[in-house]
């Protein structure tokens, strides 16, 4: 049955500084003229959903995504991990290790008043619900807010308000939220998800937290991942780029290596991509 | 389990009534397969009169669902009650399938 | 072809879910009642103690008592000296994998105190048992040797128990790779799948670091039990049929007094259930 092009969604979703792959992806879409109906954007991931919705050039993106992560965001996660430790820190469903006014500052400089209408392509942001554990999907008002919430690590960073609502990381219900390139009725969804390296030693208790960490996600990812592919009625084509080290938000200086790698794997599904668009079916 | 439709505006409003579980999903396959073969791509299933919703009921509503879109429509569901929306949202459907409070608003989705 | 015959396979998946999975007891005995058979039994974390204690044919008065004596405050509460030595200098008392903060010599203990020398070729009803590998993050099935090693694996939740090895794996709980492994029973061609899964609980009023660390962990476990049973209810060729008590009241880890109610919901949950699982189970009588 004949119908109008295929709609093409992108989903960026959890990964830290990995998802300054999705500057690699980007400049293959641009180069490669696939128009993008929606995006949807996780975590870190909607960094750059949210600046690729604004249809800015992959160059940009990458200059862009150095002024985030500088070396003073995360102040006072080191004092205040050890008050947690002797019993002296007082916790709230506010609180968080570090103190965020580094973190806002930086993407208050990048976002600063930008607003979901002001972008070209329509955009949704996920987050959670911290006291009722519920996907959120922010896709009006302050894209800021929007981020601000999504980024928000659990423990780490503070949870942001939004609505009434008190939000964390949305990587925390769904790392690469495809249901909402699904609701949006993508034909074509094209998502670009990060799995979490494991350690092959555990010599602190910080990286016991991390590995364990890593678990519940890789293993929240891949199930996601296997029900959204059972249930869309169409194509969704998983950009996974692979890094041979572990990455950590510090290593800001490897960010055009990790665009690389976000190139390559998105020319992997490129020609796939193409016959889809191209096809009548 | 009864099944009954009718058009409004362009759109199939699928009544059903009962249970759509393993027993029931081959009957309303076939009748929903029947009505989209007849080109009628825009569904609304109201579920105002099921009670109960199993695993392999949902199966077969995921077919309908997948089979619409592929065609450019969609099947929307309108007037789910308590239980079979918690059955719904443990099955991750409320994430992935429209639903509505009752048919009139599920038709207006649809312009 | 009809989906149910002779050759039907039933099985019962009890998540993680401490001291609410006694209710598993309850649907049990609405399974009895009715005759109706049970071809496995898959079990995680506190559902693994159930699930043990079902397939190895106990009658529910024995369970009751053996869990009563078996899951105390006492099991948590003596720490690990070397745990506490090695959160503060992790170079020079070695820490490792085999990190746990709590001295896991009493769990052992009253585990192997309730199971003894039971192995898994001793249960009535064949047993599997969910754990995670803590260096891979994948689910482990475990189905063969000691039960009462399988269950404490499958009950090493992280940071608490020391990770606990079996074949040369560090396992620990099963909920971390799936809280309700439906998939277990999935894979041995299971047709009917009766599901009793938990929601973790979450923090009335979030008041301290560890108040936090919990909620997130209830939200993160919570998130991966829909979408597993989500995706396995898609998987599947045949049937899953959730069973989910109802708590009015809180119930908390240790709340083992608290059991003969949590028995009483699950048979509650277990007879809302039954009219469509008898009508699946038809007239060929099927009885496993």
């Amino acid at each position: 049955m004949g119908q109008s092009r295929k709609r093409v969604a992108l989903v960026i979703g959890s990964g830290g500084i990995k998802c300054a792959a999705a500057i690699g992806m980007w400049r293959v879409l641009q180069a490669e003229n696939i128009p993008i109906d929606s995006i949807v954007g996780c975590s870190g991931g909607s960094l750059y959903a949210a600046l690729i919705a604004k249809n800015i050039g992959w160059q940009e993106l990458e200059t862009l995504s150095r002024s985030l992560w500088t070396n003073d965001i995360m102040q006072g996660y080191t004092e205040n991990l050890k008050a947690s430790k002797d019993g002296s820190l007082r916790y709230n469903e506010r609180s968080g290790l570090v103190n965020d006014a580094v973190m806002n500052r930086n993407l208050q400089q990048i976002y600063g008043e930008l607003s979901f209408s002001d972008l070209t392509i329509p955009l949704t942001i996920v987050a959670t619900d911290l006291l009722l554990g519920e996907k959120v999907l922010l896709s009006e008002g302050s894209v800021f807010d929007a981020i601000r919430a999504s980024l928000a690590i659990p423990i780490i960073f503070p949870p942001w308000e939004v609505n009434g609502r008190l939000l964390i990381d949305g990587a925390v219900s769904d790392p690469l939220p495809i249901d909402v390139a699904i609701q949006n009725g993508a034909d074509i969804i094209i998502a670009m998800g990060f799995t979490m390296s494991y350690r092959q030693r555990l010599r602190s208790m910080t990286a016991v937290q991390e590995q364990v960490n890593s678990i519940y996600m890789n293993n929240l990812l891949s199930s996601t991942y296997a029900f959204f592919n059972l249930a869309h009625h169409a194509e969704i084509f998983p950009i996974v780029p692979e890094f041979d080290e572990p990455l950590t938000m510090f290593d800001t200086q490897k960010i055009p290596q990790i665009a690389e790698s976000g190139m390559q794997a998105t020319q992997e599904q490129l020609p796939h991509i193409r016959r889809l668009l191209a096809s009548s079916q | 389990m009864e099944i009954s439709d009718r058009q409004i505006n362009g759109i199939t409003v699928i009544a059903l009534a009962g249970s759509i579980d393993a027993l029931t999903a081959p009957a309303i396959a076939e009748s929903i397969n029947g009505i989209i073969s007849r080109g009628e791509i825009n569904l609304v299933a109201d579920f105002h009169g099921i009670d109960y919703t199993s695993s392999a009921g949902l199966r077969v509503l995921l077919g309908a669902v997948k089979e619409t879109r592929s065609r450019g429509g969609d099947l929307r569901l309108a007037a789910v009650q308590l239980d079979v929306m918690k059955v719904l949202k443990l099955s991750g459907f409320t994430n992935i399938l429209k639903l509505y409070d009752d048919v009139d608003s599920a038709l207006a989705s649809f312009s | 072809m009809a989906l149910v015959n002779e050759n039907t396979r039933l099985a019962l998946v009890i998540g993680s879910g401490s001291v609410k999975c006694a209710a598993a007891l309850g649907l049990m005995k609405v399974l009895e009642r009715e005759n109706i058979g049970v071809n496995l039994v898959v079990g995680c974390s506190g559902g693994a103690l159930y699930a043990a204690s079902i397939a190895l044919g106990w009658p529910v008065e024995t369970s009751i008592d053996k869990t009563l004596s078996l899951w105390t405050r006492r099991v948590t509460e003596k720490r690990s000296r070397k745990a506490v030595l090695q959160i503060i200098l992790p170079g020079l008392f070695h820490f490792d994998e085999n990190f746990g903060l709590i001295d896991d010599s009493r769990l052992n203990r009253q585990l192997y105190g309730a199971f003894g020398e039971a192995s898994f070729a001793d249960t009535h009803i064949p047993l599997h048992i969910a754990a995670t590998d803590f260096f891979d993050g994948e689910q482990v099935v475990l189905s063969s040797g000691l039960i009462w090693e399988a269950i404490r694996a499958s009950l090493s939740i992280p940071y608490v128990f020391p990770p606990y090895r079996v074949a040369g794996r560090a396992l620990i709980d099963g909920y971390q790779s799936d809280p309700l492994p439906v998939g277990i029973a999935i894979k041995e061609g299971i047709d009917i799948i009766l599901a009793m899964g938990f929601e973790s609980p979450y923090q009335e009023r979030i008041t301290s670091l560890m108040r936090y660390n919990f909620q997130i962990s209830s939200v993160t476990s919570n998130n991966l039990l829909k979408t597993n049973f989500a995706f396995h209810n898609l998987a599947h060729h045949s049937e899953i049929i959730p069973i989910l008590p109802e708590f009015t009241q809180r119930i908390h880890l240790f709340d083992t007094e608290k059991i003969p109610y949590i028995i009483d919901e699950g048979e509650k949950a277990a007879e809302q259930a039954l009219p469509y699982l008898k009508r699946l189970l038809g007239a060929t009588g099927v009885s496993g």
